[in-house]
């Protein structure tokens, strides 16, 4: 039976791709779904392939792609689900497209990026041999729901798990390590070392500032960014888990949320797959970033780096990474409001653009929302608009030429966008690429 | 120089009731101030302050937050806080009450299973939440301000599972044109008691509706120094492209 779903499933995968020129990630598995609803759980456990979720608000598809980069470098085969496509029926075509006619999946590895509903869901056909937990951020919430919803419901699918199960968790997210500790797991944690964490004023876009297990205001001696950091409940003794993270660790991507996300990789791949700390090192230097996620482009002979931006906690990283190259800036916001952005556009009141305004050279803005965000711009400066600086611009590929032709020479452009933007922005720009 | 107006503006549970943007209403009111030289405070109001600070605010703000910060928030009104924020209110300090708040200050709210939870009983209205299998009220919306004249819209974003359904003694904030509103069944919008507003309208509310801002400032500056107080007139071209913008998107011709 699922032979033969398998077979089907790459013949439509084939069709799909050839008629919509999409590609055709999702629907074969769909279908496969259908057919069997345990098709997931059928090939995998005829499979000795090791299964790793990751799961996170932010950081999934840089997660994936550094381990999947550092696996391969030491020689582990890997396959993964495609980015974005991360909910069952995509898990189920990247098994289809990887398999062989027999069901046989001749990899070592499964890297499976999981939506934050999904992973329950998939926890229930597969038992994985890894979970990681990258973090948790209020994102999209008329679609998502409550972040403290999605934790529970994280909760109950890791109780269910057998207690074999290595957990990956950010020690510094005081509600994901509470999570972790309360399931009984192989847990691992990974995190920053104390040298990127600094006493600073909670930011706005934090969820987590009340003791996940007495409910009492928890005290941040210092954090790296939003809720995450070093801290203890005076009132019932909760505390971050003592562990040391890899030293020295870095990649070639900006922001401190990156170093997350190296830190998460790194430590699966030395405490799971025995590999050295100076491998990794070295792996890392030649690592190059995923599709919209620091990628650099070429448009009209000037550089143009998009920041994918979805949620008050990724966009402020995106802000204080480009903010720490400690250059004036030229920055385009695109703000979308359609399903895959979130159709409430409400979030952007809690980013932190004043951050942006001292060091701006230029702003255009533009997207579905881009009234929104022109005012959330206005908003955020001591004075009244100055028009030089700023351009409002409704059409996409008009914000992006008015956005290049002020762009100084040797500068580089920003793009911080919604994922709908960043698709929109991408297909743009190599779209029009003269190479 | 010194100014001739200040105000200070209270933040009801910045760090816990503020989940959808609510903090772009804290913004706009303090920009508005500042492009007009009116001195301004905001003042923080959490668990560990003292609730005689509610008594020295000239402006009131609070917004929603999810279930499990509003269970931590309601044990808080419970005590001398309430009791402070019911006397504000009743005393004709204008406020902005946001999702949670708004239903806060009614007579109670009976949750998706249906257990009871006493309200402060400020605003005379009630809310159910019919529960995990009704739909939320999701989406853009419109509507039109009672006794406004001439005409105004306000237009916002709406996200609740309860239904909000208002008594005799309070009216509601205007009259739904696209959306749902307090409970999707009557076509009515928000409340208005004394000079405080209550509204589903989240995240943020004031940036595209820019008049309602100004009526907060300038109320709370007429009841503190107790004359007509002029508000100067400011640019307001891209709070009206915004606001327009979300009419057109929902087929409204203003």
């Amino acid at each position: 039976m699922d032979s033969s779903l398998i077979s089907a499933g790459k013949f439509i995968s084939f069709i799909s791709r050839t008629i919509t020129q999409g590609n055709g990630s999702t629907w074969p598995g769909h279908i496969a779904l259908k057919l069997n609803n345990n098709f997931i759980h059928d090939v995998v456990k005829k499979n000795s392939t090791k299964i790793i979720f990751i799961a996170g608000t932010n950081g999934k598809t840089t997660t994936s792609t550094l381990l999947r980069f550092l696996l391969e470098k030491n020689n582990i085969r890997v396959f993964q689900n495609e980015s974005g496509a991360n909910l069952l029926n995509g898990v189920a075509s990247s098994i289809i497209q990887h398999a062989n006619l027999s069901g046989k999946l001749p990899y070592d590895v499964a890297l499976f990026e999981t939506d934050e509903n999904t992973l329950p869901l998939l926890a229930k056909q597969i038992s994985p041999d890894v979970i990681i937990f990258l973090n948790l951020f209020r994102d999209q919430l008329d679609r998502y729901g409550e972040v403290n919803t999605i934790a529970s419901k994280w909760q109950t699918a890791l109780n269910k798990l057998p207690k074999t199960t290595n957990l990956f968790v950010n020690g510094d997210d005081p509600e994901l390590s509470y999570i972790a500790q309360q399931s009984g797991l192989k847990t691992h944690y990974f995190g920053l070392e104390e040298k990127y964490m600094s006493k600073k004023e909670m930011t706005h876009d934090v969820d987590f500032l009340y003791c996940p297990n007495c409910h009492h205001k928890l005290t941040f001696k210092k954090t790296t960014y939003s809720h995450m950091g070093d801290f203890v409940c005076s009132h019932c003794g909760y505390k971050k888990a003592d562990f040391k993270p890899i030293a020295d660790l870095s990649i070639p991507l900006l922001g401190i949320y990156n170093l997350y996300n190296t830190q998460a990789a790194a430590t699966v791949v030395k405490d799971l797959f025995g590999i050295q700390i100076n491998v990794i090192q070295e792996n890392l230097k030649s690592f190059k970033p995923a599709f919209g996620r620091q990628e650099i482009l070429s448009y009209r002979n000037k550089n143009v780096m998009i920041l994918l931006s979805k949620n008050p906690a990724g966009f402020n990283q995106s802000l204080n990474a480009i903010i720490e190259t400690k250059q004036k800036l030229n920055v385009l916001l695109v703000l979308n409001d359609r399903i895959p952005d979130g159709r409430d556009v409400s979030w952007i009141w809690d980013v932190d653009f004043e951050n942006l305004i001292p060091q701006a050279e230029t702003i255009t803005i533009s997207g579905d929302r881009v009234y929104d965000m022109g005012l959330r711009i206005k908003y955020a400066q001591e004075q009244m608009i100055e028009e030089r600086k700023l351009k409002i611009e409704e059409d996409l590929t008009e914000a992006l030429d008015t956005a290049i032709q002020i762009l100084p020479e040797n500068k580089t452009l920003y793009v911080l966008c919604t994922y709908s933007a960043m698709l929109e922005m991408r297909k743009i720009i190599t779209g029009k690429k003269i190479s | 120089m010194k100014k001739n107006y200040s105000l200070t503006i209270g933040w009801l549970y910045s760090d816990l009731m503020s989940t959808y943007g609510d903090r772009g209403n804290i913004i706009v009111l303090q920009k508005r101030c500042e492009w007009r030289d009116i001195e301004i405070k905001i003042q923080k109001i959490s668990i560990e302050t003292k609730p005689e600070i509610i008594s020295s605010c000239d402006l009131l703000f609070m917004g929603g937050a999810q279930d499990t910060q509003q269970e931590i928030v309601e044990k808080d009104l419970k005590g001398k806080k309430g009791k402070l924020l019911q006397k504000a209110i009743e005393n004709e300090i204008p406020g902005l009450y946001i999702c949670g708040a708004y239903q806060f200050l009614g007579n109670y709210y009976k949750d998706a299973d249906g257990k009871k939870i006493e309200g402060l009983g400020i605003f005379d209205l009630y809310t159910i939440n019919p529960g995990v299998n009704t739909k939320r009220l999701i989406g853009n919306t419109l509507i039109k301000v009672d006794n406004q004249e001439p005409i105004s819209y306000l237009v916002g974003f709406e996200n609740h599972g309860g239904r909000t359904y208002l008594g005799k003694n309070i009216k509601p904030l205007g009259k739904v044109i696209k959306g749902f509103g307090n409970n999707g069944e009557d076509g009515m919008e928000g409340a208005v008691y004394k000079n405080s507003i209550g509204s589903y309208f989240h995240g943020p509310i004031l940036p595209k509706n820019p008049y309602l801002a100004d009526w907060l400032i300038q109320t709370a500056l007429e009841k503190k120094y107790q004359k007509d107080c002029e508000l100067k007139p400011l640019d307001d071209a891209l709070e009206t492209k915004a606001h327009d913008f979300i009419a057109k998107r929902l087929g409204v011709e203003l």
